[in-house]
């Protein structure tokens, strides 16, 4: 309807048109909160602007004030019953919607519209809250671009600017204010934490890792391709059946599933008992949230940087585990030993932890791991033996395998013998425990894919893995990945190339094909920009500065130097631009309007096949050589050929001919002769 | 109240811009020194509005957020710039203001010239509560507008001070200038009410304000105020939107001789509103005129221009200069 009402707005009264423009802005302004919000409220807003465009067409008097009064408090209490707050992005942002749909029935002057196009500018400044890719940001800045438009309109008074001009000068305006934009975005201080505390977490929802594992209840497990984080490597990785993500631990289990440990155990590594050997291996960590507050890093991270928060839990996990769940991406480095022996020490309470089995489940496979005490209870001897059991009987992985009853480990060792990793990293563990070891699941990623394009690695929510590990009298923690046994594959390649079963990732089915290729160039991109754009905040800024000679500063001088450094180039900016406008202002016009008016009018007839003026060929002479050749519009033309005449060459104060000469020719639109 | 304060403070800063820049000239030249730029209301809401936006990203931690509220925050500044280089540069030039009778309004015809090469867009005129504009200005042109004053005593209405400016664009900030042109319109007196008739020569009894039927139409003049309405060309005004007087000979027509000692009965704005009433009447009844007033007498003659000669002799008579 817009749409229609825009092609005939010559027409339209000026009030009419102005209102079109900020019917305009505050749909398009709305758009990008559609999909977070309830239904109602986009009917409203369209309702609203339908029902007031209709008003200002058929001049309709608007509704009383009592009843905006009414609707207006009915519409807040109907989002603060939605939300149960008004606290928030999203209960922001709809409430501003739904304001913003009142606010338009009544405008009826200059100064409502002004304020409809502040909160639109609003309105789009709050869906820019989230994290977003690049073409999100495109899309949100075009929307700023036609908000001024019709700031340009609407904060005129009178006419209307053509629309050419009005797109041309916002777009001018914006691309004069980019450089300063972008100098302020680099160098303005950021703090670390919030101002005050966020309502509800932008990115709800845990997703990727979960905090138990229940292997028996998964009948068909739905990996996504979604990306869990990405890696770059400061040199050549380690070997891809090394590449081991480690996330949270699962010790407790009582013969269904397995949960992580509460209370004391959670608490941070202080003792570094860790033996580390052979060459480093250091890379960067691109943690997108996922609404846990862990983080990952190869097996065994020794060093870290990057990130003030990131801590070692007790378990061996990295994770920012002081805080609240993160809404934010966050980076760190560390720097890991592939090879290492996790001496840790254990009590005595700790190994009958590791050790515990729910007494009345499971008897088969704790009969199996007993037989294996029997003849020889060394650690690395059950481990083998175990080993051994997998692959000499007939185990499948697969990612849809049966359900499991009462006894899930005993069913899966003896039964059904298939499954995916969970299933096979329970059963081991729960072997090894049987056998008198302490051993607990470890989850986390399990290889990942290189994009050749931008150098790193993506690790995908489809590399989720779990896997054994156990402690050793003499060599401490030492993992065994069940599934080694039975699809090596799995690991050797990881689970992009790895296989049959998967097909349903979208990964898979891809390919080597130029669309993958595509995808991966486009993955490299939007990192650039996690990293560039959205990953952009204390850190980094720390780091610039420690480029540019600030090192060593407390955070409070950082802050001030950013701040004096931004102030400069604020005042450097707009001197130069101060500069450049007035340079090209000094540039004359030495084109007379009545010359470039005529120009104009000689290039329409151009088109109808008139050639144009011979050079010292008068405009007398030349309107005749026309009237010729387009006799039907010989009187039009002779007429402006006076009138330009007139404007040009004889005294014009008040510019009257000139105005009129531009009238005609503007309504000069002869038809071929 | 406020709005008091407020003008007493425009009239102050005025007052400094003056003597500070001078006198202006008939034609001026819009320097960087002297145009002022001040945020608007809408400009201050703006400014809120970024702010507001600065404490949302800084607590959401949010970098497209920061993105927006720096470009809106540079968009303002680059505003800023754009409403001060509008009005830079550009022409001012009096082109005089056409005389009225006291108690009309006068308007100054000043003309705004953009010799740039990029268009000046929204300008106006401003003189304390009265605005004439906003214009655009394309490049190379010039385009004129009237400010407008109200008149209560004749002699010379005097624009003390004008601004030009400009809320190019986006409104959110205002670019001004003051001009101090000496810039005058003549005002003549008010018109009595009429009612007395023309001075009598004593051969012409009969002839009076209103004409009589056998007067032979002799053509279309330019109708100029205070002409009388009932000879206006309203047909051809309809037609062309150009005010004409209809013009009429025959009859025998006394010379007017106007003495200001005519009218001993009245003091002496009355006299002059009278004299000026007699002068349009004569002038209107196609009588030549003349007027006498002590210390200056015009001779009898005839034609917009002596009717103008006489009436600006009423409207500066006793007037210091």
């Amino acid at each position: 309807m817009t749409a229609v009402l825009m092609q005939r707005s010559i027409e339209l009264p000026l009030e009419v048109r102005r209102l079109l423009w900020t019917a305009a802005i505050v749909v398009s302004a709305s758009l990008p909160h559609w999909s977070t919000l309830t239904p109602w409220m986009p009917v409203l807003l369209l309702t609203a602007v339908t029902y007031r465009l209709t008003i200002a067409l058929r001049r309709w008097p608007l509704p009383p004030r009592i009843l905006r009064i009414a609707a207006a408090l009915a519409a807040f209490v109907a989002v603060l019953f939605e939300y149960r707050t008004l606290n928030g992005a999203s209960a922001g942002s709809a409430l501003l919607v739904v304001m913003v749909a009142l606010k338009f029935v009544e405008s009826r002057s200059q100064r409502d519209e002004l304020v409809l196009v502040m909160l639109c500018y609003f309105l789009i400044f709050a869906s820019a809250l989230t994290e977003r890719g690049p073409l999100w940001a495109a899309y949100v800045v075009m929307l700023i671009w036609l908000t001024t438009v019709a700031l340009l309109n609407i904060g005129r008074r009178g006419e209307l600017l053509p629309h050419r001009t009005a797109a041309l000068t916002s777009g001018r305006l914006l691309l004069h204010a980019l450089p300063l934009a972008i100098a302020l975005f680099v160098l303005f201080p950021r703090l670390p934490g919030p101002l005050w505390a966020i309502p509800g977490s932008t990115s709800s929802g845990a997703t990727g890792l979960s905090e138990t594992m229940s292997p028996g209840d998964i009948t068909n497990l739905g990996l996504s391709d979604e990306i869990a984080f990405r890696v770059e490597f400061d040199g050549l990785p380690p070997r891809a059946d090394a590449l081991y993500w480690r996330g949270p631990s699962l010790t407790t289990f009582n013969g269904r599933t397995w949960s992580m440990l509460q209370g004391t155990r959670r608490g941070e590594r202080v003792a570094d008992s860790t033996e580390y050997r052979g060459d480093p291996t250091t890379y960067r960590v691109m943690l997108d949230p996922n609404g846990q507050n862990w983080a990952f890093a190869l097996d065994m991270a020794a060093r870290w940087s990057g990130n003030n928060n990131l801590r070692m839990g007790s378990d061996y996990q990295l994770g920012t585990f002081f805080g609240a769940p993160r809404s934010r991406r966050i980076e760190y480095t560390v720097t890991s030993y592939v090879d290492y022996r996790a001496r840790e020490p254990l009590t005595s309470n700790e190994i009958e932890m590791f050790r515990r089995l729910p007494d009345d489940t499971n008897p088969r496979a704790r009969a199996l791991a007993q037989s294996w005490i029997v003849d020889d209870p060394s650690g690395a001897t059950i481990i083998a033996r175990a080993m051994d059991y997998l692959r000499s009987q007939p185990f499948f992985y697969t990612l849809t395998p049966p359900a499991l009853g009462a006894q899930p480990v005993d069913e899966f060792l003896f039964e059904t013998r298939e499954g995916f990793c969970e299933h096979y990293a329970s059963a081991m563990t729960a072997l090894l425990r049987a056998a008198g070891l302490p051993a607990r699941v470890v989850m986390g990623y399990q290889g990942g894919e290189l994009n050749a394009f931008g150098g790193y690695y993506i690790v995908r929510q489809s590399d989720a893995h779990a896997w054994t590990e156990v402690w050793l009298e003499d060599e401490g923690w030492v993992r065994v990945d069940a599934v080694a046994a039975v699809a090596p594959e799995r690991v050797a390649l990881g689970s992009t190339r790895y296989g049959s079963d998967r097909g349903f990732i979208a990964s898979a089915v891809l390919g080597n094909t130029w669309l993958r290729q595509a995808m991966l160039a486009w993955d490299t991109m939007n990192t650039r920009w996690r990293t560039w754009v959205l990953g952009y905040g204390p850190e980094v800024q720390r780091a610039l500065l420690d480029r540019l000679g600030f090192g060593g500063l407390r955070r409070a001088q950082r802050s001030a130097v950013l701040f004096g450094l931004a102030i400069v180039a604020t005042v450097l900016f707009l001197a130069g631009l101060s500069g450049y406008l007035a340079w090209r202002k000094r540039h004359r016009s030495d084109v007379d309007p009545a010359a470039a008016c005529f120009a104009r009018f000689t290039r329409r007839l151009a088109r109808l096949r008139v050639r144009p003026p011979a050079a010292g060929e008068g405009p007398r002479v030349y309107a005749e050589h026309a009237a010729t050749a387009l006799p039907h519009v010989a009187i039009e033309v002779r007429t402006i050929v006076e009138l330009y005449l007139r404007a040009r060459y004889e005294p014009d104060t008040d510019g009257l001919s000139l105005a009129e000469l531009e009238k005609q020719v503007a309504a000069f639109r002869p038809a071929q002769a | 109240m406020q709005l008091g304060a407020a003008r007493v403070f425009e009239r102050w800063a005025a007052g400094w811009a003056r003597r500070r820049q001078g006198a202006d000239t008939h034609a001026v030249e819009l320097r960087r020194r002297r145009i002022y730029v001040l945020p608007t209301r809408f400009g201050v809401v703006f400014a809120a509005m970024v702010f507001a936006m600065l404490l949302g990203s800084l607590n959401y931690g949010a970098s497209l957020g920061f993105t927006l509220t720096f470009l809106l925050a540079s968009l303002g500044f680059v505003a800023m710039h754009h409403c001060h280089n509008n009005l830079l540069g550009a022409e001012i030039k009096f082109l005089g203001a056409a005389p009225v009778f006291a108690g009309e309004r006068a308007e100054f015809k000043i003309a705004v010239g953009n010799g740039s090469a990029t268009p000046r867009l929204e300008i106006e005129l401003n003189r304390g509560d009265h605005t004439a504009g906003p214009t655009d200005v394309g490049p190379g042109a010039t385009e004129t507008l009237r400010l407008g004053m109200p008149t209560e005593r004749r002699g010379s209405a005097v624009l003390e001070r004008f601004r030009v400016e400009t809320r190019y664009p986006a409104r959110v900030f205002r670019a001004w200038t003051w001009v101090h042109m000496d810039a005058r319109c003549l005002v003549y007196p008010r018109p009595a009410a009429p009612g007395r008739p023309l001075p009598l020569s004593a051969a012409d009894g009969a002839a009076g304000v209103s004409r009589t039927g056998d007067d032979d139409f002799a053509g279309l003049r330019s109708a100029s105020p205070g002409d009388p309405p009932q000879r206006i060309a309203w047909k051809a005004y309809a037609r062309n939107d150009v005010l004409l007087l209809k013009e009429f000979s025959g009859g025998t027509q006394e010379p007017c001789m106007l003495d200001w000692d005519m009218l001993p009965d009245l003091d002496t704005e009355e006299r002059l509103s009278q004299l000026t009433r007699w002068c349009l009447d004569a002038d209107a009844a196609g009588r030549s005129l003349g007027l006498v007033l002590p210390g200056n007498a015009i001779p009898l003659g005839a034609g917009p221009k002596h009717l103008a000669a006489c009436l600006e002799a009423l409207a500066l008579f006793r007037l210091p200069q």
